[in-house]
């Protein structure tokens, strides 16, 4: 299995730089996500790992092996650098049956026959398509297309395992099936994984660690739980989950919400403008008393929660009570809010 | 109700009108070919075939198109993909340039090619005789290797237009795959490419087969002063004999060359429309370009060459050939004018067959253009029983060998089945209708496709009734392909040769017949100046088209 080394990466398409100073290091075995919006480099990153892209500047080592240099000038090609990689249109090739799909990679090797028909053998029974192997591909749904991709990138033990949006073209309840599916066989194997995606809850739910990148700039690396409780800035925080937005004026070492006495500590240490951030889940409100004063303008019911839309002063703040009864409060109502775990970030 | 008959009534006016100038006439002619004496049997074709002319020019036929067909997947392949994978400077101009011989008439084309490798005045022949010092000419066009080259330059871009459109369908990823699973470049080209554009490559191949096969304008002005006959070249000289005996061989020789196209055609549908064939639908086609590096410049100049050489030579000959003054003088500055312009476009005899010509493709323009519209709105928008029987009626007209379209509407409509056009303008408009709607058909059927049915509901619903809706919704979205389907059928009517060449009558020669007459009586001049103008009308009619259709359709 291959440690990944990303250093100092740069992929600029003439005047536009797709991908900035990328920085990073999978360790042997580990699964990361690399999430973003769309264009924000995350495909080209995993396309310079793979060898479909060369790295402007910048340096990529998988295991010992630097496979691309641009002090060097040295690049080795996508064929020479062992590994798997599953892509977002399956790129099962139609003409082949899933046999001979899954048997590519050990044909290129010159496995002989028996092991080869052995070891695809197994890898169909991994990703339980045993009985499909004389099957070709346009007898095959979706997900098991995806699949076939998945064994046919495993059969060779490459050190390491690429997947570009693997799960985005199938249906919502085949995509949460997978995601358990592809991560029992990366426990299993322990194979160092690098998946890129641009669903949150698909990066969360899966990986070790994640890195957030937007318009080509890494913006945070972190285990899921740490970016989400501690996002580095206003765009990890926006990206991922939901959350309020204030508008806030820093005086002395408080941040005030714009236009009004209530004030937090400046934990980030913030100068001038500033953004205060809460989620939605982490406002209590009650008709009581409380921090914040504002009125109840609306209530949508979601069966496990309730999704509530309150002014207070300019901003319209969202408040979500998991569980919560939907005759507590009525519209109209003037509320208190009380908000828990209050981030700080700059202005952008 | 009311509505239901109206659609029956015209869809049984368009079938009965299809079945009765496109499938009757071809029954005709087959029915034709298999009576002698009066009873049922081969006796014709033995007759035929048992002349050594003949045999040859059967065994010619297939020699050239197979030669013709690899010829062309061997130089359209890499083309293709140096011109839609690569990041070749000068990629859009390249492409338009490479299918721009698809334009030009192929007789004009072929006299092109008289005018720069004949063995004794050829311009480049005399270049390279004065470049390398040659006592003779390099280059003999009156060959077979001759007649294969200009029809490989003509018929080419059937294949480049089908390969590099599968080219650019294929995923990458399908490749990138192979790569990955430990595929070099080469390998992922054998292993995974290839098979994969196989049935295109076939399809394309195939196209450019039956093409070469049912031409005649190529041969016949490079191949027949040669002595070597095809085909096409042997039914016309038959017909041209003008007795009984000759139309009865002419047809025996068509029915065979109309069973070898169709029957072609029909393969090829198979082929490509087989299901573990067809190419996975890649979700997300990114344009995967390969990088040239190095190869980037040589690869610019050779794509350059070819251009150069199958397309601005040759025009760039028929123009200087029309500026000259005098042939028989060197070409200099002095030598060159618009002498030769002047008694060509001061004769009355040559503007007339250009205003013939004119005519008779308007007319078949416009009738053809009403009809497809029938029949493509019945094939898209209905769901009538048998709605698109009419549509596939057209294709197998435009896939039928022009020769034998034009010999079948000769023996069918001389009278003998109660219609007679023979000598009339009518059966010029007819066969150029029978040719060429299928493509106005496709265009108008494609444009009317993309009309999802819930913008006429829409209009249905805001109060319009049906037709209405046709003139405030279906039209106006429709119209830029309408003209598109109009000009797809005016353009080639207009300069058609082959069909007019047999059907033509005293007063309704056409500007193809006229400049087939000059080039056979060696009027090298006219004929040149004739091209040029011919060259003019379709440039700007494919102009208009680029324009209507924003590059989507031209010739």
């Amino acid at each position: 299995m291959s440690e990944v080394r990303i250093e100092h990466v740069y992929k600029r398409f003439g005047k536009v730089t797709a991908v900035n100073d990328f920085d990073l290091v999978v360790k042997d075995g580990e699964f990361v996500s690399i999430l973003g919006p769309s264009g924000c480099g995350k495909t080209t990153t995993l396309r310079m790992i793979a060898g479909f892209e060369r790295a402007t500047e910048g340096e990529i080592y998988i295991g010992d092996a630097c496979v691309s240099s641009s002090v060097q000038g040295s690049f080795t090609p996508p064929e020479k650098r062992d590994i798997g990689m599953v892509f977002q249109s399956y790129a099962v090739w139609p003409h082949m049956t899933v046999e001979e799909n899954v048997a590519y990679p050990l044909k290129i090797q010159k496995v002989p026959k028996e092991e080869r028909m052995k070891r695809v053998q197994e890898m169909l029974e991994l990703v339980h398509l045993g009985e499909y192997g004389k099957r070709y591909p346009h007898q095959l749904s979706g997900g098991q297309q995806q699949r076939v991709a998945l064994a046919r990138a495993l059969v060779a033990q490459p050190g390491l395992l690429l997947l570009d949006e693997p799960l985005s073209n199938l249906d919502a309840k085949l995509r949460e099936s997978m995601r358990f599916e592809i991560l029992s066989i990366q426990k299993k194997l322990g194979i160092t994984v690098v998946y890129v995606t641009h669903d949150q809850s698909e990066a969360m739910a899966m990986s070790d660690r994640v890195v957030v990148m937007s318009k080509g700039v890494v913006q945070q690396i972190g285990a899921p739980h740490e970016i989400y409780t501690t996002p580095a800035n206003k765009m990890v925080a926006d990206f991922i989950g939901l959350v309020n937005f204030m508008d806030g004026e820093v005086k002395g070492d408080r941040v005030f919400i714009k236009g009004t006495d209530i004030s937090f500590a400046n934990s980030a240490d913030v100068s001038g403008e500033a953004v205060i951030a809460v989620r939605p889940e982490n406002i209590t409100m009650s008709l009581s008393g409380g921090l914040i004063k504002g009125v109840l303008e609306h209530r949508f019911y979601l069966g496990d929660a309730v999704d509530y839309r309150i002014k207070v002063g300019d901003h319209d703040v969202r408040v979500i009570e998991k569980g919560a009864d939907l005759h507590k409060f009525k519209d109209g109502d003037t509320v208190y809010l009380d908000f828990e775990q209050v981030m700080i970030f700059a202005r952008d | 109700m009311g509505r239901i008959n109206s659609k029956f009534l015209v869809i049984a006016f368009s079938v009965l009108m299809l079945i009765y100038f496109v499938i009757f006439p071809m029954g005709v002619l087959l029915y034709d070919s298999i009576i002698y004496n009066g009873s049922i049997n081969f006796e014709n074709y033995r007759n035929v075939y048992s002349q050594d002319v003949n045999w040859r020019a059967l065994t010619n036929t297939i020699n050239l198109s197979l030669l013709v067909m690899v010829a062309s997947v061997i130089i359209t392949f890499p083309l293709a993909w140096l011109v839609g994978r690569t990041d070749m400077p000068g990629k859009k101009t390249y492409r338009t340039l490479l299918v721009s011989s698809y334009m030009i008439p192929p007789y004009v084309g072929a006299i092109a090619w008289v005018q720069l490798l004949n063995p004794s005045v050829g311009y480049m022949n005399n270049i390279f005789k004065v470049l390398f010092g040659l006592e003779q000419a390099p280059f003999d066009i009156y060959t077979m290797g001759g007649l294969a080259w200009v029809l490989t330059l003509f018929y080419s871009p059937f294949a480049f237009i089908t390969i590099s459109r599968a080219m650019e369908k294929m995923d990458p990823t399908l490749e990138e795959a192979a790569r990955v699973s430990g595929a070099s470049p080469l390998r992922t080209l054998l292993d995974v490419t290839l098979p994969l554009m196989a049935p295109s490559i076939f399809a394309g191949g195939l196209l450019v087969f039956i093409a070469a096969g049912s031409c005649f304008g190529i041969p016949a002005i490079v191949g027949m002063p040669g002595n070597i006959e095809v085909m096409t070249t042997r039914i016309v000289t038959y017909i041209y004999m003008g007795d009984v005996d000759g139309v009865r061989d002419a047809t025996a020789l068509a029915a065979s060359l109309m069973f070898l196209a169709n029957f072609l055609l029909f393969f090829m549908t198979w082929v490509v429309g087989r299901k573990d064939y067809t190419t996975i639908s890649g979700k997300s086609t990114r344009p995967n370009i390969v990088e040239l590096g190095k190869w980037k410049w040589p690869a610019f100049c050779a794509v350059g060459a070819y251009s150069m050489i199958s397309v601005i030579i040759p025009l760039g000959s028929i123009v200087l050939t029309s500026l000259i003054k005098s042939m028989s003088k060197p070409i200099t500055l002095d030598n060159l004018g618009f002498d030769a312009w002047i008694p060509v476009i001061s004769s009355s005899q040559y503007m007339e067959s250009i205003w013939n010509s004119v005519v008779y493709a308007v007319i078949a323009a416009t009738i053809g253009t009403l009809l497809s519209l029938f029949v493509a709105y019945l094939a898209v928008k209905t769901h009538v029983k048998g709605r698109s029987i009419p549509d596939l009626l057209t294709v197998i007209g435009g896939s039928t060998p022009s020769i034998v379209i034009a010999l079948a509407l000769v023996v069918t409509f001389s009278g003998n089945f109660g219609l007679n056009l023979y000598s009339t303008m009518w059966i010029l408009v007819v066969s150029y209708l029978v040719k060429y709607m299928t493509m106005s058909v496709r265009t108008i059927a494609a444009s009317l496709s993309q009309v999802h049915i819930s913008l006429e509901e829409a209009a249905l619903n805001s109060g319009a009734n049906w037709l209405r809706c046709c003139k405030d919704i279906i039209m106006p979205l429709i119209a830029p392909s309408i003209i598109a389907g109009w000009f797809l059928i005016f353009m080639p009517s207009f300069y058609e040769l082959t069909m007019s060449l047999l059907l033509y009558g005293s007063d309704t020669k056409t500007i193809g017949v006229l400049l087939y007459e000059l080039q056979t009586y060696a009027d090298t001049q006219n004929a040149s100046v004739l091209s040029v103008i011919i060259l003019a009308i379709v440039l700007i009619g494919n102009l208009i088209l680029n324009k209507l259709s924003k590059g989507n359709v031209g010739i």
